[in-house]
């Protein structure tokens, strides 16, 4: 559509501006906050640019921790944060993408049924089961572990059904083809599924990596340790201060280092992702 | 380089109705090159897929050299095969597309850059080597997949439709290709197609297949000159034979009450008559039994529509043939096939009828 009407440009602009803002603005001020001391942010009027407190306030959290709720330093949490949501990610894409294939490619017994039962834990999040699975792993002696953090959230029915309607697509010409040129099952899968999926992989990645990392009600059942404190816990327990007043610089401060990972992991990916589905065939 | 043989050779899929391929016994030889055509649902693809190893055969033998193959794995059949869309791995450039089965085989790096140099040359793909599949157009796409069989050195080619999905210009070139290709290798080929033009040209011997049967078998000159079965006389050639009801009485064939050929020894009764569209002579007479309808310029030859009787019936004439309304119909007797009214089967008409020529190129 090639249009020059320049009052609905000015409109979409206004539009696409006003919805930037409206998005944008808590995270500056969060940003703002970070960068007072504690005493400007409960003073009433807040203030829109930032102060000049920035360096003691970043220094503080990922040095020694917030002094009053006692955590431990940013540092070990976001560690904790990203070792569970790199376990979580790739664990998830691994078994599905194995379990597609299987369900997918191979002909045996059940196999209708696994799908269904696969399909119906769609049905299923987390939270439903959770008292369940907290038991299970309690008596494994998972608990403030990271085997605990991670394991119970890695079986993923939306992955596999993702995977399995990827497969799908991959013409049966081309299994023919790799079967005459002499490729069995797991060649199969090494040379041309993979590397066919790469585009999946990398949306998923983005997605399940966000997923892990903004993980809350689990981490906080199964973990008492702090040394196994994720960053999105961390935030929680930093504001949740019984007899005094919530170190709000502090809070922001570790909020704004909280949303640095699952940014870079989208700008990173999205480059990747982009240029797979420009890559793609037809 | 071997032959195949194929022995009874069933396929009965699972809740079908009836077999997909009911029985067929074929020979084919070293080095020939063989058509299988028919229209879809004849059961030629899966026939080809079951040589190929890509389809269980259900009963009978599949024999390629003098191995039987019936539990073999297609990689260990020694074939190679090319698909309707081609079937290359995206993924990968030209080159590692020809190389993929090599390697699988453990074949030598040098020996297989040393067949696929060669195979790229004959094939003309050599500026290609190194790109991916998706930057290729529908012809190099062709001849990429053609060259991932060539470099296999396999003991027969299997094609299924490989020029379907190319448009009519590229697809006659491409056709023309694979006919020198195989004369240059002289490597057993099984050519799957539904397109007749296709299956006479590329043909050493072609096989028409009906309902999973065998319709009949031999040179296409053969087929086109003594097609077996109503069937077959409808499947070959363009524009395809007209094929009328008409009675014989008396030696003549009568068609709407008129004489269309004399002198048959045929029994009486009801037949089918075949009769190739340029093999109708027209002539200008009023009050003829022919009556035009139109007529479709071909540039070089035209096809005219017409009518005997009820019957339409369509002749294909030079440039010279006066047409008029109404025309005499007649037919040179060694030029009309008889065929039973109801089971389609060819019938004697104590003629006899001369085998065909091989076309005889001068001084070879």
């Amino acid at each position: 559509m090639v249009e020059n009407r320049p009052f609905l440009t000015f409109l979409a602009h206004v539009v696409l501006i006003l919805g930037v803002a409206f998005v944008a603005l808590p995270v500056w001020i969060a940003f703002v906050a970070s960068t007072h001391d504690q005493s400007t942010f409960l003073s009433g009027s807040m203030p829109m640019w930032p102060g000049d407190n920035i360096w003691e306030t970043y220094g503080t959290i990922l040095g020694t921790g917030a002094p009053v709720p006692g955590a431990p330093p940013l540092t070990l949490m976001l560690k904790n944060s990203l070792v569970m949501a790199l376990i979580i990610t790739v664990g998830k894409i691994a078994i599905s993408i194995l379990s597609a294939f299987a369900i997918v490619y191979f002909r045996f017994p059940g196999r209708v049924l696994i799908f269904c039962l696969i399909f119906v834990t769609l049905m299923l999040p987390v939270e439903v089961r959770i008292m369940p699975t907290f038991k299970v792993v309690a008596d494994l002696g998972m608990l403030n572990s990271y085997a605990g953090l991670s394991i119970p959230l890695i079986a993923s029915a939306t992955a596999t059904f993702l995977f399995r309607q990827f497969f799908l697509t991959i013409p049966e010409e081309l299994v023919e083809a790799a079967r005459i040129d002499g490729a069995g099952p797991m060649k199969f899968f090494r040379d041309m599924v993979l590397p066919l999926s790469q585009t999946n992989i990398a949306a998923l990645f983005v997605i399940l990596f966000i997923y892990g990392w903004n993980q809350y009600l689990w981490p906080m059942l199964i973990t008492t340790d702090e040394k196994f404190y994720t960053v999105v816990m961390g935030i929680k327990r930093m504001s949740d201060v019984a007899d005094s007043d919530p170190q709000w610089n502090f809070v922001m401060g570790s909020a704004m280092l909280a949303m640095l990972p699952p940014v870079l992991v989208v700008i990173f990916m999205q480059r990747l992702f982009v240029k797979g589905l420009v890559e793609q065939e037809k | 380089m071997a032959g195949i043989k194929l022995s009874a050779v069933k396929k009965i899929y699972p809740g079908a109705a009836e077999p997909a391929v009911k029985g067929v016994d074929l020979d084919i030889q070293d080095g020939e090159f063989v058509v299988l055509v028919g229209p879809s649902g004849c059961g030629k693809s899966t026939l080809l897929r079951m040589i190929a190893g890509l389809e269980t055969v259900s009963d009978g033998e599949i024999a390629i050299g003098d191995k039987v193959v019936n539990q073999m794995e297609p990689a260990e059949r020694d074939i190679a095969m090319v698909f309707q869309n081609y079937a290359l791995y995206p993924h990968m450039s030209v080159r590692q597309n020809m190389s993929y089965g090599l390697k699988n085989r453990k074949m030598p790096k040098g020996e297989i850059a040393r067949r696929i140099d060669e195979a790229a040359a004959v094939l003309e793909i050599t500026p290609y080597l190194d790109r991916k599949p998706r930057a290729l157009s529908g012809g190099q796409r062709q001849r990429v997949a053609m060259g991932r069989a060539i470099v296999r050195d396999p003991a027969a080619f299997l094609f299924d439709e490989p020029l379907s999905n190319l448009d009519a210009k590229l697809r006659l070139h491409m056709r023309g290709e694979i006919k020198q290709l195989h004369q240059r290798l002289k490597t057993t080929s099984v050519y799957v197609t539904h397109d007749q033009l296709e299956a006479m040209t590329l043909a050493d011997r072609l096989v028409v297949l009906n309902h999973g049967r065998i319709e009949q078998v031999g040179r296409p000159l053969d087929l086109y000159r003594r097609p077996a079965s109503t069937f077959v006389a409808g499947f070959l050639g363009a524009p395809a034979m007209n094929l009328i009801d008409a009675e014989v009485t008396g030696g003549a064939l009568m068609l709407a009450g008129a004489a269309l050929a004399r002198g048959l020894q045929a029994e009486a009764g009801r037949v089918t008559a075949g009769i190739r569209p340029e093999a109708l002579r027209l002539r200008a007479a009023p009050g003829g039994n022919f009556r035009l309808d139109y007529v479709e310029e071909l540039g070089g030859s035209r096809i005219v529509h017409g009518h005997i009787g009820a019957q339409r019936i369509i002749a294909q004439t030079d440039l010279a043939q006066e047409l008029s309304a109404e025309m005499q119909a007649e037919l040179p007797l060694e030029e009309l096939h008889l065929f039973h009214a109801t089971e389609g089967h060819r019938l004697s008409m104590g003629l006899n009828q001369p085998a065909t020529a091989d076309p005889q190129l001068v001084g070879a």
